[in-house]
């Protein structure tokens, strides 16, 4: 009976061992996890300025394509690619695209389908990207 | 001593992480918006999702909010955030709205391009109180003529504007404690409730809520609480500027009563109107159909609501819609002009409440100082259509000449139209 009594006792040497090795673990858990938690962290995406449109063959002449995630439309014609910023120039509104040019649903300004001012108030046209076509054919524009 | 030493270091540490996960797992996570205005990121509607997009003209994409709230636009705990507003919940209060709304493109810009809102509501009687303080100040002897001196504040002379014959150069702040008369400090202390920049009488016997500024008018109030909009969770701020105003929020300060100049207080009006008819003017008032079945912004111009950066002393110098700029008289037509440009203001009015659809060539009514009644276009017979700018509602009316009515050319004035034309109640 004492026989089995002290057995089922635990020192206090190996509850202090047992307590460091069991506390140290969960510290490493939860440190891992901070760790983890650290290099996940993604700060304010900064504004993105260059957008790769693919393929000049996917814009072939005639089109007006919108490029939503860069707010801007692409123009192929005769005299190759034009993109213009469908921010508009008087308050920053996105401006909307009709068979007409653009019209702005915040105050009215409206711009030709180049761009060009015809209604204010805005007081300048629509702002022209710069666009570059790569090596390989690839279209890029640039937002700034 | 080793294992003791690290036994309590882990402890620690733990606990410490324990801290640093509880505190990450309430936190708050941000929701960025970058205004395409300002360009810089602000976190404010991740607490304020509820709130409604103020207006068409001003989508929170564009404008974001502390461009006209003011605020910490990065912090997340509440007071931070709010510690540096403007206006409090109102930014268009008069103390603050250069700051809030001003800007040579948004509402305080040329003169020419009639972009000076600011500056003329500054002037305007409704914002100075001018013709009240004139007439109170003149009744009890403190000013020799019946011609502002005072205001609510004081204006110094704008040069830049073309001056109207009528206006006066400046105002000073109007100060009663000088004057030893007791009905100017009765009238200084119970009547300056009625202009835009004070709040509503805490007292009114009726439905006064209103905001100060130029919330006053374009933030429509009536039958919304605006002061416990905090308090209860089920209820979202008032977040509106419109300019379809209807004649409801006109009347937070009009057709509330009547001065009682004997004890210098105000006599609320005490009759529980029913419909839109007896609800509209005072009892006491006489009004023809079109007046009442109209809202006041379906007649009264911008110039006339919001100043024409004049100073005057009194409404009537400031007010000039007559019956006749709609109707002529028995010899004349309405004034009237085609429209043929594009930047014609009447387009960018009837943009912002498109209640008609204007085009070139149109045919619209023009006042006598030149303002375009751009919701009142001439039909093809030579009568005219008119939409409520609050209501969308088409009325339809002719001109007075080649009808029976045979008014003096010399009496204008709408007491002299009521004589006929007054609605029984």
């Amino acid at each position: 009976m004492n026989s089995n009594s002290s057995d089922n006792n635990i020192s206090r040497r190996d509850f202090l061992s047992l307590a460091t090795k069991f506390i140290l673990a969960i510290t490493s858990f939860v440190g891992l996890g901070a760790i983890f938690r650290f290099l996940e962290y993604q700060p304010l995406s900064t504004q993105q300025v260059e957008f790769d449109l693919g393929s000049t063959e996917n814009y072939p002449i005639g089109t007006r394509t919108l490029i939503p995630e860069a707010q801007a439309i692409l123009i192929h014609d005769e005299d190759g690619f034009t993109a213009l910023s469908l921010v508009c120039t008087h308050l920053g509104c996105i401006v909307n695209n009709n068979p007409n040019g653009f019209s702005c649903p915040c105050h009215g300004s409206q711009f030709s389908l180049y761009g060009e001012l015809v209604k204010g108030p805005a007081k300048k046209p629509l702002t022209q990207l710069r666009v570059e076509i790569t090596d390989d054919k690839q279209l890029i524009i640039y937002i700034v | 001593m080793i294992k003791r030493f690290l036994l309590v270091s882990a402890t620690i540490l733990m606990l410490t992480l324990f801290v640093v996960v509880w505190r990450t797992y309430f936190q708050i996570t941000p929701i960025p918006i970058t205004p395409t205005l300002s360009g810089e990121t602000e976190y404010c509607i991740t607490c304020h999702t509820d709130v409604a997009e103020i207006s068409p003209s001003h989508p929170v994409e564009t404008f974001g909010c502390v461009i006209c709230h003011g605020g910490e636009r990065l912090a997340l705990d509440a007071d931070l955030a709010h510690s540096t507003m403007r206006g409090g919940k109102n930014p268009s209060d008069l103390q603050v709205v250069e700051e809030s709304c001003g800007g040579s493109e948004c509402h305080s810009g040329e003169v020419a391009e009639e972009r000076d809102h600011i500056q003329r509501v500054k002037t305007t009687i409704q914002a100075t109180y001018a013709g009240a303080i004139t007439n109170i100040r003149y009744t009890y002897g403190a000013q020799k003529y019946l011609v502002a001196q005072q205001g609510i504040f004081a204006i110094e002379r704008e040069t830049a504007r073309e001056k109207n014959p009528l206006s006066v150069d400046a105002l000073t702040t109007f100060d009663p404690v000088p004057d030893e008369n007791p009905s100017i400090l009765e009238f200084a202390s119970n009547c300056l409730y009625c202009h835009i920049s004070a709040s509503p009488d805490p007292d009114a016997q009726r439905d006064n809520s209103r905001f100060t500024g130029c919330a006053a008018c374009h933030t429509p109030t009536i039958g919304k609480d605006i002061n416990n909009s905090d308090q209860d969770e089920n209820r979202t701020p008032i977040h509106q500027l419109t300019t379809a105003i209807p004649y409801t929020q006109c009347n937070t300060c009009h057709n509330q009563g009547n001065y009682n100049l004997r004890t210098m207080t105000f006599d609320y009006r005490d009759d529980k109107p029913f419909d839109r008819l007896h609800d509209y003017y005072q009892p006491i008032a006489q009004f023809t159909r079109c007046e009442w079945t109209l809202d006041c912004a379906d007649c009264h111009t911008r110039h006339e609501a919001m100043g024409d950066g004049n100073i005057y002393s009194n409404q009537a110098e400031q007010e000039y819609i007559q019956c006749r700029t709609c109707h002529g008289t028995i010899d004349e037509l309405p004034l009237t002009k085609v429209l043929t440009d594009p930047e014609d203001i009447a387009f960018r009015l009837s943009f912002l409440n498109p209640v008609i659809d204007l085009k070139i060539g149109d045919i619209i009514i023009v006042t006598d100082r030149g303002e375009p009644m751009w919701n009142i276009r001439q039909l093809p017979n030579g009568t005219f259509e008119q939409f409520g700018k609050a209501s969308g509602q088409r009325f339809t009316f002719r001109p007075v000449k080649g009808t029976n009515c045979e008014q003096d050319l010399d009496q204008q004035e709408s007491q002299y139209c009521h004589q006929c034309h007054a609605v029984e109640r």
